[in-house]
């Protein structure tokens, strides 16, 4: 039987080859201009940044996957931060900040659930829901902490700064658990769901899935992912500053349209979003050590994004020029 | 052991149509109950009364004599119902063993999916359809890349896989080549053997006789006889499913005949789209020629491609010059106009005023800067001409009735004087005083040298108003009633694609 191997089997079978091939590409790129890229000290400092992103994205490609979209992430990122750096303080004792991590987490799960209640429940959409709920979290966050300042305790932060377990950097490990969970609950009924859902959400009510509680479910697993990144970019930053998570919302978006994720849902995966993540924040690394002006960095990632979006409906276009 | 569900005096609405007023369906295990009906008769909402997608508004179900209560898909099928829908519940992007077992996967000691069982699983219900695949259909294929045939087949195999005691099939052969069919009934005499109680939902009279042992009627809602088959033949069928008297009084519009040495003003050779496969014919000037059939057989593709609207091939003249239409401003400017089915979505801007709604095609004609005045007295003058009821002008169309909004709708083209009008099914969900009038407009047009192209999902309209009707099946012209052959009978004996094609 013939099997033409098109762009569209290749994006659906595998959505991760695309951002694989990128990630290269900007690896390669990144490389040259920085040829020590490789040695441990700079691995780490550099994945310690780009962990934040990535552990967003994932949140973000669940989201997508079900077909939906949260743009309240980025506020969810500025309270986790505001709240430890208030509540723990830069002299806090260790039992302090695991408890803040664990009220943290708590409060990023609530505030993805009051997305999902309004989404799945409401039957809102889920674009200007958490569009307004994301002024609503990031005028939380000012609330907590107006003026940029606190922080949490050095010698704490320095554990996420410079553990190399076995020699690899931290990040590693977590991408490599995160990834061995999605392998996993991919697999599971409740990956299924999720695809079902996102995929045609009628035609999964009609087999009985329960479109609802999956649809409120992706939001609590994203608010949970973004007070991950929270906590984790508070312990690399060690300070507090409620306008910290404001552009991380666009930059997740970013990072799982050029994983491969479809806009509509149903499609790709999470090893490929957290490529993008990667990927985004090389073209960052990229653009700073080409000494060009930080201000391309906004038009490139925006550029980007264009560009992922544009390429299916350009292909679209052409065949139906062609026919 | 005998099972057995049964509906009764169902009442649902939607919004303010009302789909079924008093349905009823009896079904016991071991038969096969064709439900039979016209164009929105409501068999899809019957079937989705029974399955749990749609809640009832009022009525019963029993099952087993004992009152259920079915709140959603999930409760009916743990009753052991399965549902082949018409629209298909089939997920796209995942593949046939995933569609197939959704919610029901075999499962692994680690809470995963068991990938080995699902396959093999589904290679044991494949085989049902074996020799009859136009692929290689293999489990881990993505259903979107498959033919329609070869969908329509994993919605049957679907239903059946959790072993159901009742399966609603509704429109499943539709897609379905005769080889197919043939295999689909064998299966359903061997469920019929293990005691398995089928709702056949059907348009074509030659497989409803072939397989049903029953057969419930509905007409507008309501159900209008049941009975065994083996009692009744075709005839006395499409007899139950006609309304009996009707409320208007039509006037034709004047007789092919008379048209006959007027010029020719539209002439289609062998137009096709992706549901039209072949369309052929001539209108003359002055005719109001019917499109009938049942719904979803190519006539809305057949109005939206002579407006430019959609693709196609072929060739159309208009008034003798050959023209490719791209775009419905091509056709505008050859004097077409396309009154569209969904008046909501493709007629009208519900918040706008109706002096924009009706100007909307034509404001070009009132220079710049607009002259309001001229376009508010030529739009005054086209509300009078259509009797439409309105507080002014100026009032958003939202606060029109379901009739007026459509007159604005028809009016919005009228006033850039069309030479020749396409019209999508233009009194669904009308008032019936607007129908009566509506009526009488057609025929004024026609009279006054308008050509008009008319589909109509109501037959009545269809044998009232025009001389020739052009009934489509599976997009081609099945029949072209005209006449005396024009009847109801042979209208719907010809929709149904039945074999006498409606001779006299």
């Amino acid at each position: 039987m013939k099997r033409r191997l098109t762009w569209d089997f290749l994006m659906v079978r595998y959505p991760a080859f695309f951002p694989l091939i990128l990630m290269i590409l900007s690896i390669a790129i990144n490389l040259f201009l920085q040829p020590k890229m490789f040695d441990r000290e700079t691995l780490n400092s550099n994945m310690r940044v780009f962990l934040p992103l990535i552990l967003l994205a994932v949140g973000q490609a669940i989201v997508l996957l079900g077909g939906g979209i949260d743009i309240s992430v980025g506020g969810v990122v500025s309270i986790v931060n505001t709240i430890l750096a208030t509540r723990v303080g830069l002299d806090g004792s260790p039992e302090k900040m695991w408890q803040f991590v664990m009220i943290s987490l708590l409060v990023g799960a609530l505030a993805g659930a009051i997305n999902g209640f309004f989404i799945a429940y409401l039957r809102l959409q889920p674009i200007i829901t958490t569009y307004a709920t994301s002024f609503l979290y990031a005028g939380l966050a000012l609330f907590i902490l107006p003026n940029p300042g606190g922080g949490i305790p050095s010698n704490i932060a320095n554990l996420y700064r410079t553990s190399t377990p076995l020699g690899l950097p931290l990040a590693f490990y977590v991408i490599a658990i995160l990834l061995l969970i999605w392998f996993y609950v991919s697999s599971t009924r409740y990956g299924k769901y999720l695809f079902a859902v996102g995929g045609k959400a009628t035609a999964a009510y009609e087999t009985a899935v329960p479109v609802t509680r999956m649809q409120f479910s992706i939001y609590v697993i994203s608010g949970f992912m973004a007070a991950l990144a929270g906590i984790a970019i508070t312990m690399l930053s060690g300070s507090g500053n409620a306008e910290i998570g404001g552009q991380m919302t666009l930059n997740s978006i970013t990072a799982v349209v050029i994983g491969g994720n479809a806009f509509s849902g149903g499609i790709g995966g999470v090893a490929g979003p957290v490529m993008g993540a990667m990927t985004l924040n090389l073209i960052q690394n990229i653009i700073s050590f080409a000494h060009i002006n930080t201000w391309w960095e906004t038009l490139a990632k925006a550029l980007i994004i264009v560009l992922a979006l544009a390429v299916p409906g350009i292909i679209n276009l052409i065949r139906r020029r062609r026919a | 052991m005998v099972k057995s569900l049964s509906a009764r005096n169902i009442v649902k609405h939607y919004g303010g149509v009302v789909a079924l007023s008093d349905g009823n369906l009896d079904v016991h295990t071991g038969e096969v109950v064709a439900l039979i009906g016209a164009n929105g008769s409501g068999k899809s909402t019957m079937s989705k009364v029974i399955n749990g997608v749609v809640v009832l508004d009022r009525g019963q179900l029993l099952l087993d004599d004992k009152p259920v209560n079915f709140s959603s898909p999930q409760a009916a099928k743990n009753m052991g119902i399965a549902t082949v829908f018409q629209e298909l519940s089939l997920i796209p992007q995942m593949t046939v063993a995933e569609n197939i077992w959704l919610t029901r996967e075999p499962m692994t000691a680690f809470g995963t999916v068991n990938r080995n069982a699902i396959n093999e699983k589904t290679e044991q219900l494949l085989s049902l359809f074996r020799g009859t695949y136009k692929t290689e259909l293999r489990p881990s294929d993505t259903v979107g890349s498959l033919p329609p045939d070869e969908k329509q087949l994993i919605e049957i195999l679907k239903a059946i896989s959790f072993d159901p005691w009742m399966v609603i099939l509704d429109e499943a052969t539709a897609s379905l080549d005769s080889r197919q069919v043939q295999r689909l009934f064998e299966l359903i005499g061997d469920w019929k053997k293990a005691e398995k109680a089928i709702v056949f939902i059907s348009h074509r009279m030659e497989e409803i006789f072939r397989i049903a042992d029953k057969f419930s009627v509905l007409r507008n809602g309501k159900t209008v006889g049941a009975g065994a088959m083996k009692d009744i033949n075709d005839k006395e069928l499409v007899k139950l499913m006609i309304e009996k008297e009707s409320v208007f009084s039509f006037s034709r519009a004047c007789s092919t005949e008379e048209k006959k040495d007027k010029p020719v003003c539209l002439e289609v050779k062998d137009l096709k789209t992706d549901s039209l496969h072949g369309v052929s014919f001539r209108v003359r000037e002055g005719e109001l020629v019917g499109i009938g059939g049942l719904r979803g057989q190519g006539q809305r593709d057949l109005l939206l491609s002579l407006f430019g609207d959609i693709p196609y091939t072929g060739v159309m003249s208009i008034f003798g010059s050959e023209s490719k239409l791209r775009h419905p401003r091509e056709a505008m400017k050859q004097g077409l106009a396309l009154i569209p089915g969904d008046r909501a979505r493709e007629g009208l801007l519900y918040i706008r005023s109706i002096l924009e709604n009706l100007q909307l095609p034509s404001w070009a004609q009132y220079g710049f800067p607009l002259k309001i005045g001229k376009a508010k007295r030529d739009a005054n003058m086209a509300a009078e001409s259509l009797n439409l009821k309105m507080a002014g002008l100026t009032e958003p169309v939202s606060s029109l009735s379901g009739g007026n909004a459509q007159k604005v709708v028809l009016g919005k083209w009228l006033m850039r004087k069309p030479r020749l009008l396409l019209l999508d099914d233009p009194t669904k969900g009308v008032d019936v005083g607007t129908k009566a009038e509506f009526y009488a407009l057609l025929t004024q047009l026609c009279n006054e040298g308008k050509t008009i192209l008319f589909y109509s999902s109501d037959d009545e309209e269809l044998i009232g108003l025009c001389d020739r009707v052009l009934v489509l099946y599976d997009g081609t012209i099945r029949t072209e009633l005209s006449g005396i052959s024009l009847t109801k009978e042979n209208l719907i004996a010809a929709s149904l694609g039945a074999t006498n094609e409606g001779a006299i």
